[in-house]
């Protein structure tokens, strides 16, 4: 516009120039030109400044004024837009870079600008509040992925996520216990399956699959076994189930190693306890019989001159003598041996001189090791049944080092205390005595270990052993009160531990012997007469009056003639015609305030009656009684 | 002696300050440009521009027509 009014002004200069009165004319059309010239290329500084009045003169100066201001209004609008988009891109380039600092101008004079920053500032607001909601729904989500952590770590028990491809994905702290790997070594790295022992690999896989396909085609809770670190196989409850909307298993597992290892303690106890029974039985009818064909194979010996049959009576009466030989160890196995007569024997010196008596015994290869305390101990035990023990435990460990190797024997004093008493439940907590007999031998494997102390089992080849010494160790320690273990490993060796229950324990009973007289009536009851007149004697000695009966039925006799008499009745469990137990019954029935003891030749259980085994002390029976007959039991 | 080098000579404003924004995001944080340009208005523009957008104006320095300005990003 404005180059082509300079255009058309320098023809109308050209036109005035050659007229006469055009002199203040070309002036200002020379200003004219110079300020159109200006304007066309954007300067809208230069301003026509010669006044004039004169008609089309005035006109085209005025519309040059006009021209400037609007192209200044147009070029000022132009840089205001220019630099407002420069400004709103520059703070939207920011908010992409994620600088959420910035906010647009919104103070342009051009509307649209101004817009334009309001609305880059809404946007940038919601996206801000949205980015506030998503950081807090992170935050809840994280607060309760913790719980969760703390949950699962808290439980107490292990814990595993294994994904479809068995990777394991998650464990808690008891699950790094249990497998001995930390959790980084784990999570990612380890199949579940590197856990599981060979023989139980199949059916894992078949339970992890088949649970993927539905839960309930696979057990939710089963024992299984799992290997840790070391190796150890290790007893586990595994309780499993699947996350939802996942392909992932959730497992709880509980070691029960201990759990097992107790029952199994359990099982055993049971079972020689009924194998004690079943033999003591056995060895005492046997040895019944064994005495009639003893007497009478002597009575032959003696009245036979001719010397050949004399010969075949002695015969018979030496294989009776090996029958009852065997028979005794039977009843030693099942504690009804008599307790022999103890003494107090000083266990360190005992064991020193026994080392040195073994050494020609057990061989030059068998390097014997003592494991004995400064201190010496001293314990109350018949030396016959000591030396039973250790022979036939040394006997075995030499046995077991044919290629040589070193036999240890240990002794000390030990409390064992409620933490053994839990993995142990069957030995009392208390001070004992523990004797320790170790070799470097063959070892023996977990079904060997299970059944060594059954009477007749053996791994000796046939007619090296009667598979009657380690049972016959077991008895006598039971009868005193005591526990065998053995710790066994094919190759590395063997340690047999036995346990006495300390002296100072039994001794507690020995008290003051007057304290134990009494003047009341005893029924004694006991179809054996030897023990029957064994027990008065013991009772007529301490004072007391006492009455004999033979049998059961005499018994409740003689109670319903003397019931005012009579304090106590001391009854044998096993008679012919009727029962101990029932015994005691009827005796009840009479008088409530008679009392009873029940006798048996093994130990019993019995919940309602009072009872004593027969090779109680003379001062526990004695002490027994007058604690009843006080009321103090 | 400038990291970049923008002649922006023969273009009318607003056009040389446009052109400059949408180069600006390829510069680096303390690059030192010089922007040229021969518009009556461009040393307006470039000043607005620095101002709204925090940058320092070195030197600026006439040539002729023309008007060389050194600018720290």
């Amino acid at each position: 516009m404005a180059k082509y009014l300079c255009g058309s002004l320098l023809n109308l200069h050209c036109s005035i120039e050659n007229c006469q009165h055009g002199e203040d004319f070309i002036k200002i059309l020379h200003q004219c030109i110079s300020v159109l010239e200006s304007l066309s290329k954007g300067d809208t500084s230069q301003k026509v400044t010669i006044f004039t009045d004169k008609g089309c003169l005035k006109k085209l100066v005025d519309t040059i004024h006009r021209l400037t201001e609007e192209v200044e209004e147009f070029l000022n609008l132009n840089h205001e837009l220019a630099i407002g988009i420069c400004e709103h891109f520059d703070v939207l380039r920011k908010l992409q870079q994620g600088d959420y600092s910035v906010r647009a101008s919104e103070d342009s004079p051009v509307e649209i600008v101004k817009m334009l920053g309001q609305l880059i500032n809404k946007q940038r607001d919601r996206f801000l509040d949205y980015i506030e909601r998503l950081k807090e729904q992170h935050a809840e989500i994280v607060h309760s992925y913790e719980q969760q952590n703390a949950i699962l770590s808290s439980v107490g028990v292990a814990i595993v996520v294994v994904d479809e491809d068995m990777t394991i994905e998650f464990v808690n702290k008891e699950l790094e216990d249990l497998v001995g790997y930390s959790k980084k070594e784990l999570e990612g790295k380890f199949k579940w399956t590197d856990f599981v022992p060979e023989e139980l690999l199949n059916t894992m896989i078949e339970y992890h699959k088949l649970r993927r396909i539905s839960p309930h085609l696979a057990p939710r809770q089963y024992e299984a076994k799992i290997k840790d670190r070391e190796g150890k196989i290790k007893d586990v409850l595994i309780n499993v189930a699947m996350i939802p909307y996942t392909k992932k298993s959730i497992a709880s597992i509980i070691d029960i190693s201990e759990r097992k290892k107790i029952q199994e303690q359990l099982i055993h106890s049971h079972k020689m306890q009924a194998l004690g029974l079943l033999s003591g039985r056995v060895a005492h009818e046997f040895n019944n019989i064994l005495s009639g064909i003893l007497g009478f194979a002597n009575l032959i010996e003696e009245k036979i001159e001719d010397s050949l049959i004399k010969n075949y009576s002695r015969k018979i009466i030496e294989a009776g003598e090996r029958a009852r030989d065997l028979a005794k160890n039977l009843l030693t196995f099942s504690r009804k041996e008599a307790v022999g007569e103890s003494k107090k024997i000083n266990l360190s010196r005992y064991l020193l001189e026994f080392a040195e008596f073994i050494r020609p015994i057990i061989g030059r290869d068998i390097q014997v090791k003592l494991k004995i305390p400064e201190d010496e101990i001293s314990y109350r035990i018949d030396p016959s049944h000591l030396e039973v023990i250790l022979m036939n435990l040394v006997t075995n460990a030499r046995d077991a080092m044919p290629d040589g190797g070193t036999l240890t024997l240990g002794l000390k004093d030990v409390n064992l205390d409620m933490d053994y008493y839990y993995t142990h439940p069957l030995v009392k907590p208390g001070h004992y005595v523990a004797i320790c007999v170790t070799d470097t031998g063959i070892g023996m494997d977990k079904e060997t270990k299970e059944r060594i102390f059954e009477p007749f089992f053996t791994t000796k080849p046939k007619g090296k052993g009667t598979g009657l010494g380690l049972s016959t160790v077991f008895g006598l320690i039971k009868g005193y009160g005591g526990h065998i273990h053995v710790y066994s490993e094919p190759g590395k060796g063997t340690t047999f531990k036995i346990y006495l229950p300390h002296e100072e324990k039994r001794d507690t009973l020995i008290i003051d012997r007057k304290a134990l007289k009494g003047d009341e009536t005893i029924l004694v009851v006991d179809d054996d007469e030897q023990i029957r007149r064994y027990f008065s004697a013991i009772l007529k000695d301490f004072g007391y009056s006492v009455i004999e009966a033979s049998d059961g039925f005499e018994a409740v006799n003689i109670v319903e003639d003397n019931k005012e008499l009579i304090s106590l009745c001391l009854v044998d469990l096993v008679m012919p015609g009727i029962s101990g137990i029932e015994t005691v019954k009827q005796i009840r029935k009479i008088s409530d305030k008679i009392k009873t003891i029940i006798m048996s030749g093994h130990p019993i259980d019995l919940k309602e009656f009072e009872s004593i085994e027969k090779t109680i002390s003379a001062d526990e029976l004695l002490y027994k009684i007058r604690n009843m007959l006080d009321k103090k039991e | 002696m400038a990291d970049r080098v923008l002649d922006y000579c023969g273009l009318k404003c607003p056009y040389p300050i446009l052109k400059l924004s949408s180069q600006y995001p390829n510069f680096k944080e303390g690059e030192i440009i010089e922007v040229i340009g021969d518009c009556p208005t461009f040393e307006k523009d470039i000043k607005a521009w620095c101002q709204k957008l925090g940058k320092t104006i070195i030197n600026m320095e006439k040539q002729g027509d023309k008007l060389k300005v050194t600018i720290r990003i």
